[in-house]
């Protein structure tokens, strides 16, 4: 009993696994943990015992003994006055209905004043439902506590002390999968879960019986939500539809020629169209969810969808009242300008002496001309499209009605389109310099009279031909004398290119929080936190000596970041390829780096299920 | 118990060392038997297989001389090298001239190598004619084509940095030239001599003086030690006056233009000629290595039986 009571004041475990429909009806149970002394050998019982049915009156337990283990459930109490036989079928009938192994556990006294001589008659009710064990329960009005016995035939006792976290063993960290092994604290919530038809009877019911039980206290439900569900078929299937229009259109050859596809996975609004559209698709498939972390995933996508649609539209409402989307415009080419000056500017800059560094004056000038011709088209470009800016604005600013993230993305790919000709000068600038690394590095083995060996991946001496050499010792000289000028166009161009890149990476992150946190789980565990639960708890409710040991067991409601952590929506995020010491190195060396990749959102998907 | 045991042993060992070594028994120079000797104990044939400075070699002055020739026509030649560019600087010496002198002076000398060549007998794989051609061809297509790049490449760097990055180079060359076998060209020594000739180069007024200049280190420093390695290897007479001449030759040119650099030049090829051979000579009396069982094996005999 020492053992019982250290282990049960509070007592925490993590399990995720009891279905979600259980925590609904069950919110709150009391345990009574009996103990027998029998011959100085002492053995437990446990009894699930609903809190609904501390103040019902008196009479019969139904319930369910939870097979391999020395507990029972108690499901309801059938009142008296009964008539046994209409028991009897009533419980056959609820046993057929549910599927559960159903039967009378024995008697509840609850004695009410005038009511006398009722333990004579609930002894005799032991010989009316003849079973091999009998619970006997009783309460008096104004103790906390239960007196309980057993009468019956004893069974070698099999435990003698309990560990309560031997209710739900998990080992290696994984709850327990098996059907046959299921843990008690399952299979108690399991036989409640399942034995809805048996909470259909009330205490005020006309009928022949009347119990009470663990739904007695009024049933868990809403009215919103069943309109919803009413509501929700024939809106799942003008959605399906027009979903399979779109899937049509997206799928028609014309935009399966070669460089579309590319461009396609490459513009972060298509791929954010098509993630929401593959959302839709799984929301408005007939089928209900599964388990418990599809129907919450399901949700969260429902209600976040929702949520961004509102920022959508509460965008678009800004956008354009007020005209704010012809200043938007006549801000944008002025903008672009500006840019492509302070470009010319720094080239120039570059083509002198900048910072007093040695430039090999015909490299410089060769790219720096290079360079300025691209600007002279860009700006050119730009000027041409000019007159057509605002109605494009326009018609961009309507997309923000999809979505505050496809506003986003649009936004990223907007700024990827203005920013194009620093993208193609970093990658000129990126790609001469790793030639010249490469150069340069194995030059300089040959300089030393040494090679690289492929097939062992090592550095190996050669002897080198006489031509060789001095092709290769001029080639070097040159390489070598001309890697300041290069190095200083690719370190410009890189940082312009990073800070471009670090734009994009603040709106992509934005996007990708909008998709994945789960707004409906965390309403849930604000409003309903028990039906998020993270295991059970137990308190001591009473516990004197000679009487059975009474435990109040009350859910354990995750925490919050448990819940963001747990329901976050698999996204195609877009998370840092590279740690950082190898973005460094790419830098170093000169290969392009691309900071940000998507992992594609089929591979997820098909991972998640 | 093994450990105390021994612990015992060695005690009684140690206590009876004093009374000298046991009686009758001889000592053996084993450890794995138990002798009544202490374990550091030896007997008179201790370091009866030492053997002192066991193949010296006697060097002969002269001979050492004629082979510490080629360290100074190496030096001479780099001062050779210096002396043409300083004339092609300050503009004596006019580009085209060079050129043809040196293309002269290739042929001849390219007409030399063969004819050594051909007294000894036939190499394996010899080099055709045509290949010769072709690389010849290479090199001034090469050197004419990147003329005017290397012209520009130390336009910005400070003469100062020229002439230290030369300076190095051409001793980085000096030092690690392949003395003892000057037909094949090392790697380093030529490449830096490149990068030296490359660097100095480039300071010259002109494209053509450039070009020249290229083809001229080519010759000094990569087709130059291939013939002076058929001389030595098949007319050793005549080595030593080439190497004379050239160091007679070196000091002359050096004087003409940058006298104090003569004077250096002639001390030391004075002391590394005439001086260090001499110490070696004087040094070798105070040579003491000592060589026994200990050394590590050396292979002796001739594996070749294993390469068929």
């Amino acid at each position: 009993m020492m053992l019982v009571r250290t282990r049960a004041s509070v007592l925490f475990y993590k399990h995720n696994t009891i279905t979600q429909h259980s925590f609904a009806v069950t919110r709150r149970i009391c345990c009574v943990i009996k103990v027998l002394r029998k011959e100085a050998l002492v053995m437990v019982l446990k009894v699930f015992f609903p809190q609904c049915c501390n103040l019902a009156a008196s009479g019969l337990l139904v319930g369910r003994w939870i097979p391999h283990h020395d507990s029972a459930v108690v499901l309801a109490v059938i009142h008296y006055p009964f008539i046994p036989s209409h028991v009897k079928r009533y419980i056959q009938q609820m046993a057929a209905q549910s599927r559960v192994d159903l039967s009378v556990l024995g008697s509840w006294s609850l004695p009410q004043d005038g009511q006398e001589g009722m333990e004579s008659f609930l002894r005799d009710l032991s010989t009316m439902f003849p079973r091999q064990r009998w619970l006997q329960i009783s309460r008096r009005l104004g103790h906390k506590g239960f007196t309980c016995c057993l009468l019956g035939s004893t069974w070698p006792p099999k435990e003698r002390k309990v560990m309560l976290s031997q209710l739900h063993p998990i080992q290696n960290g994984f709850p327990q999968s098996q059907d046959d092994t299921l843990s008690e604290l399952r299979q108690v919530f399991h036989t409640v879960s399942s034995s809805g038809p048996l909470f259909f009877l009330d205490k005020y019911d006309d009928g022949p019986l009347k119990s009470t039980h663990w739904q007695s206290e009024g049933r868990e439900g809403s009215i919103i939500v069943e309109i919803l569900k009413q509501a929700s078929v024939p809106v799942c299937i003008v959605l399906s539809r027009i979903l399979a229009l779109w899937t049509w259109i997206c799928s028609m050859r014309v935009f399966c020629v070669f460089p579309l596809p590319f461009l396609w996975s490459k513009l972060s609004s298509c791929v954010q169209l098509s993630y929401r559209s593959q959302h839709l698709k799984a929301l408005s498939s007939q089928k209900t969810a599964d388990n418990h972390m599809q129907f919450i995933r399901k949700a969260n996508v429902f209600v976040s969808f929702l949520v961004d649609i509102g920022l959508g539209l509460f965008l678009a409402s800004w956008l354009y009242k007020d005209n704010n989307i012809s200043m938007i415009a006549n801000m944008l080419v002025p903008a672009a300008d500006h840019v492509a000056k302070e470009l010319v500017d720094l080239l120039q800059w570059l083509m002198g002496a900048p910072a007093g560094l040695k430039m090999n004056r015909a490299l410089d000038q060769v790219l720096g001309r290079f360079f300025l011709y691209h600007i002279h088209l860009w700006i050119n470009y730009v000027h041409l499209l000019s007159p057509f800016m605002e109605s494009i604005l326009w018609y961009g600013g309507l997309s923000a009605c999809l979505g505050l993230s496809f506003a986003l993305s649009l936004l990223s790919d907007v700024v990827a389109f203005l920013t194009f000709h620093i993208y193609c000068f970093y990658v000129y600038g990126a790609r001469l310099y790793c030639l010249k690394i490469y150069g340069l590095s194995s030059l300089w083995r040959l300089f030393r009279g040494k090679k690289w060996n492929v097939l062992r991946q090592r550095v190996d001496s050669c002897s080198y031909d006489l031509d060789q050499l001095f092709i290769g010792t001029l080639l070097f000289t040159i390489l070598l004398f001309l890697l300041p000028t290069t190095a200083l166009y690719y370190l410009v161009f890189t940082l312009l290119r990073l800070v471009i890149i670090m734009f994009q990476g603040v709106i992509h992150l934005s996007v990708d929080f909008l998709n994945s946190f789960p707004i409906f789980a965390i309403g849930l565990r604000v409003c309903r936190p028990y039906r998020l639960a993270e295991g059970v708890r137990f308190r001591v409710l009473s516990e004197e000596p000679g009487s059975a040991l009474h435990l109040l067991m009350e859910i354990n409601p995750m925490k919050s970041s448990a819940v963001v952590h747990t329901y976050r929506t698999p996204t195609y995020s877009c998370y840092p390829k590279d740690s950082w010491g190898a973005l460094i190195k790419k830098l170093f060396v000169g290969e392009l780096i691309y900071p940000w990749t998507y992992k594609s959102a089929k591979g997820h998907a098909a991972k998640a299920e | 118990m093994a450990t105390n045991v021994l612990l015992d042993t060695t005690i009684t060992r140690a206590m009876g060392a004093d009374d000298g070594p046991g009686a009758a028994v001889a000592w053996r120079k084993v450890l794995w038997e138990r002798q009544p000797y202490p374990d550091n104990y030896v007997d008179r044939r201790f370091l009866e297989e030492l053997r002192r400075n066991e193949g010296l070699r006697q060097y002969r002055y002269w001979a050492v001389v004629q082979e510490a020739g080629l360290v100074g026509e190496q030096l001479s030649c780099v001062a050779i090298f210096i002396t043409l560019w300083l004339y092609m600087e300050e503009g004596l010496l006019s580009p085209e001239t060079l050129l043809v002198i040196s293309l002269a002076s290739s042929l001849l000398g390219y007409g030399l190598y063969q004819a050594l060549a051909s007294q000894a007998q036939p190499v394996l794989q010899p080099r055709t004619r045509l290949a010769d051609l072709q690389s010849a061809a290479i090199f001034l297509a090469f050197i004419f084509g990147f003329s005017p790049v290397l012209k520009t490449l130390t336009e910005s760097v400070s003469t100062d940095t020229v002439y230290a990055m030369s300076a190095i180079m051409l001793l980085a060359h000096l030092v690690s030239f392949p003395y003892a076998y000057p037909s094949t060209p090392g790697c380093l020594s030529l490449n830096a001599a490149l990068f030296a000739s490359v660097c100095l180069a480039s300071r010259l007024p002109g494209t053509l003086h450039t070009f020249t200049m290229l083809s001229c280190a080519l010759m000094v420093f990569a087709l130059w030690p291939c013939l002076l390695g058929q001389v030595k290897d098949r007319a050793p007479r005549y080595f030593a006056a080439v190497c004379a001449g050239v160091c007679a030759a070196g000091v002359g040119g050096l004087a003409s233009r940058w006298p104090v650099g003569a004077a250096i030049l002639a001390l030391a090829l004075v002391s590394v000629m005439l001086m260090c051979p001499w110490l070696l000579v004087r040094l070798q009396r105070h040579k003491d290595n000592i060589h026994g069982p200990w050394d590590e094996a050396e292979i002796r005999e001739d594996l070749s039986r294993f390469l068929h």
